[in-house]
């Protein structure tokens, strides 16, 4: 059994294959579908979860090493699911088309938040929301 | 028994003519009376159900008959709730909500009111496609909300057997006007439903329009910055198992052996594919071998038949055959305007030109998925798709089961630009649902997502233009050679005209004396799919470059050139200089700077761009503005306008700068995000979008941004560096992407 702290909560789990990357853990096993599988080569970040604050692409990173660290996905940003300032601001500029990356774009933005202008974010966004994010980014900065 | 009648005088002319006007060819199979019935029962509380034409023009080319059945429903709860469920889909257009606002607006109640949601298919139903969902529902959803309206106010003034006239109806209340009574909708419901639905509800007039007009925030929302939003890919039920797939390496291949089941694995032969079977979705990928940055593999465990045809599929080859076609192929002329071969001979300058453009993949951010529970009796499937009727019918012919005992539930789709119309993933979800007896959910590999796409088809057009002194357009000859999407699925006869293989390339706006278009079909085996503006990809393309090319050629400002070209066309022209003033066309440029525009239609809509770029050279460029001006008729939400301008802008601009896709041996190029660049946010410039209001009917929102990307683009590139980019993409070196 593997326990992993997810959003403040520990998650005492049977990861069958020692190999499975965190997002299919925290996807399939704990099931938090917020973070999503999008390339599985660490490139388009749609999978980006905070690992102790850090910004990290959970389609290749092993469950092992998550053990014993603080993991917050995009469900944990507020109980009500739209009250942190990243949450009002994107909606506030009604940022998400697909909305499919921007679980991974808010998560990006979480490591530097409060501050910076996501002008960092290497996250892939097919619908072309990037003017939104980023102004989304700064509008929270102020909230 | 629920009221039934018919609407036969409710006009849909609106989204018949605007169809026909797409799909020539197939204009007859909906030219006739659209019937459109409004069904009132007490469902649920109060229930109408009527249908949308939501009928693409994807439908239509089938020879689909438009749709007659139930696809779409409002329904009012005894608790006052209102939800209105429609036959479509929502992949981030935001037409769910533009949908909701249309009906509320009628209704008269606030739009935090509403819910939208996806409604169960009908047999021939609505299919999401070809920017249709706002400009073929706009008039049937307002009178539907307005039957509903006016079904709920006679219903309170039977209840106090006062006239309809002293019953005004806001807020999701009805009011006795002189005695000040109420009675809210949820408590109306139950007599409303007991009513005949008007055969002519009164729409409300546009000076007290509340909502139609208005940025209100779209309902989809919320749940998409919380991870609550559910995707196809999300969906989980009881004693799930998880699929993968894996294709034969070349395309026409087919399995030769399975690999032995074992470690947890099971495997489905689907013919051209292998499927792996496993408890969790990691297992399953592992097994296909994903997650490899050169796409997959598996190992030799996976045994392939791949026929010697599978040579013949070779960019290189398909080069050498589309040049040969250009020559000398059989063409289908799809517009002949005067007599350009004799024209030609009179112009004092002539130039002509050939583009190439490649193959595109869709690459959608949430790969297929399809989720299905088989039993003995029933069929129930959950997919992120744009033509729920079609999930169905794909359904009922593997499984033998009829249509009723099959409910498809549309998901939210992480995109589906033209990718999730198609039926490939349903198809062998269900056939592994079939083979394994047990509910599965299949996920495709994004490798698979690439190498197994049905791509934006490759093309070579060329023009020769001739102009006479004075500079005017004596002759204007086109002629394509590209694969036809709708011959090659057997939906037109081999060498038909296919209009969408030729939209844009006819109809232009300009002053022409003469003009002739030609199709050469090219019979490429690549399977070929509808990519976001379809035709309108390449053919603005051709024709915004070299109308750019003939500006040059009369060394006239190509601002200016477009200007006297259309000055007998107001409404491109507005367009034209709304886009040239947002851009401050005639305001100077700072060193290195250089613009270009362009302008095109697409699906009823103008649209003209204007790029600024700098830092031009022969390997890149930074494009720091783009200005966007658009005519899309009424606009319902100008904030999803907007955002479906930038969208667009974002969209021509990756695959422009970057896409292309290759064959050797029958395999794509590209297998995952690593060779297929697309734009971030280091690349993004400012998009600045004007909406030119007005009260016309409204036209297609969610592709007609893309067209004049690219040939803008490509003028600004050209005033920057004298290279005039005639074989997409532009920079095919750099189409790496890395992940930092």
């Amino acid at each position: 059994m593997t326990t992993l702290n997810i959003n403040g909560v520990n998650h005492t789990v049977n990861v069958p294959d020692p190999n499975m990357p965190l997002l299919w853990v925290i996807r399939d096993i704990v099931g938090l579908t917020g973070t999503k599988y999008g390339c599985g080569i660490e490139i388009c970040g749609a999978c980006t979860v905070l690992i102790d604050g850090s910004a990290e692409r959970s389609c290749n990173i092993g469950v092992s090493e998550a053990v014993g660290r603080k993991i917050t996905t995009i469900e944990g940003l507020s109980a009500d699911g739209v009250s942190h300032p990243l949450q009002k601001a994107w909606i506030q500029l009604q940022v998400p088309q697909c909305g499919y990356c921007q679980s991974g774009m808010i998560m990006a933005a979480m490591e530097n938040f409060p501050g910076g202008d996501g002008s960092g974010i290497s996250n892939v966004c097919v619908c072309g929301t990037y003017q939104r994010i980023k102004a989304a980014i700064v509008l929270a900065n102020t909230l | 028994m629920p009221e039934v009648l018919d609407l036969e005088e409710s006009v849909s002319t609106i989204t018949v003519s605007a169809e026909q006007e797409a799909v020539p060819a197939a204009s007859n199979a909906s030219s006739g009376t659209t019937r459109r019935t409004f069904i009132a029962s007490a469902t649920g509380g109060f229930m109408l159900q009527f249908c949308l034409p939501g009928l693409s023009r994807v439908a239509l080319a089938v020879g689909a008959p438009a749709p007659t059945q139930v696809n779409s429903y409002i329904q009012i709860g005894a608790d006052n709730s209102i939800t209105v469920l429609f036959g479509g889909c929502e992949l981030g257009q935001g037409s769910m909500s533009g949908l909701a606002q249309l009906v509320a607006e009628e209704l008269i109640v606030d739009w935090a009111a509403v819910k939208s949601v996806s409604a169960p298919p009908s047999a021939i139903s609505y299919i999401t496609g070809g920017s249709s969902a706002i400009r073929t529902n706009y008039l049937p959803l307002r009178q539907a909300g307005a039957a509903v309206r006016t079904m709920l106010i006679q219903a309170a003034a039977n209840t106090w057997k006062v006239p309809v006239s002293e019953c005004v109806a806001s807020k999701g209340i009805v009011t006795h006007t002189p005695t000040k009574r109420t009675l809210g909708y949820g408590a109306l419901a139950p007599a409303a439903a007991k009513l005949t639905p008007p055969a002519n509800p009164t729409l409300i007039a546009d000076a007290n329009l509340k909502l139609i007009g208005k940025p209100m925030r779209r309902l989809d929302i919320p749940d998409k910055v919380n991870g609550r939003a559910i995707y196809g890919i999300d969906v989980r039920i009881p004693n799930m198992v998880f699929a993968a797939v894996k294709h034969c390496p070349s395309l026409g291949g087919t399995v030769a052996k399975l690999p032995a089941n074992g470690n947890g694995i099971t495997y489905v032969n689907l013919g051209n594919a292998v499927a792996a079977v496993a408890n969790n979705t990691y297992s399953a990928l592992a097994a296909v071998g994903a997650g490899g940055d050169n796409g997959g593999g598996g190992g030799a465990n996976f045994q392939w038949n791949i026929p010697a045809s599978a040579a013949q599929i070779n960019s290189a080859l398909y080069a050498t055959q589309a040049t040969s076609l250009m020559a000398t192929g059989k063409a289908v002329n799809a517009e002949l305007i005067g007599n350009p071969a004799t024209s030609i001979k009179t112009a004092t300058t002539t130039l002509t030109s050939t583009y190439t453009f490649p193959y595109l993949a869709h690459a959608c951010m949430e790969v297929l998925n399809c989720t299905v529970n088989l039993t003995a009796t029933t069929c129930e499937i959950w997919a992120p798709t744009q033509a729920s009727g079609w999930v169905q019918a794909t359904a009922a012919a593997i499984t033998g089961l009829p249509l009723a005992a099959i409910t498809v539930h549309t998901t939210l789709l992480g995109g589906g630009l033209g990718r999730k119309i198609e039926q490939d993933y349903i198809a062998q979800a269900v056939t592994i649902a079939k083979a394994i007896k047990k509910p599965v959910k299949l996920t495709w590999p994004r490798e698979e997502d690439f190498g197994r796409d049905q791509y934006r088809p490759m093309v070579v057009s060329k023009v020769q233009g001739g102009l006479d002194a004075k500079h005017n357009i004596v002759a204007w000859e086109n002629r394509i050679v590209t694969p036809s999407i709708l011959a090659q699925r057997g939906w037109i006869a081999a060498g038909a005209e296919d209009g969408q293989a030729t939209e844009a390339a006819t109809g232009l706006p300009y002053a022409m004396l003469s003009r002739s278009v030609d199709f050469v079909v090219h019979p490429a085996t690549v399977p070929i799919g509808f990519w976001r503006s379809v035709g309108c990809s390449f053919n603005s393309y051709v024709s915004e470059s070299f109308i750019d090319e003939l500006a040059h050629a009369a060394g006239i400002d190509p601002y200016t050139y477009r200007r006297t070209l259309l000055a007998n066309n107001p409404r491109f022209l507005a367009v034209l200089d709304a886009a040239a003033q947002l851009g401050g066309w005639t305001t100077a440029l700072p060193a290195g700077h250089a613009r270009g525009i362009a302008i095109s239609e697409a699906f009823g809509t103008v649209v003209a761009e204007v790029v600024e770029i700098s830092g031009a050279t022969a390997t890149g460029l930074k494009v720091v503005k783009v200005s966007c001006a658009v005519d899309c008729g009424r606009v319902i939400n100008p904030d999803s306008v907007t955002a479906q301008m930038q969208g667009g802008i974002v969209h021509g601009l990756s695959s422009v700068l970057w896409g292309h896709i290759t064959f050797t041996n029958g395999a794509a190029s590209v297998r995952n995000f690593n060779n297929y660049r697309l734009v971030r946010m280091a690349d993004m410039p400012q998009i600045n979008v004007k909406i030119l209001s007005n009260t016309n009917a409204p036209t297609g929102a969610g592709e007609p941004g893309v067209p004049p990307l690219g040939p803008a683009l490509a003028n600004a590139y050209f005033r920057a560096t004298g290279i005039r980019v005639r074989n997409l993409p532009f920079f095919p070196a750099a189409s790496k992407m890395s992940d930092g």
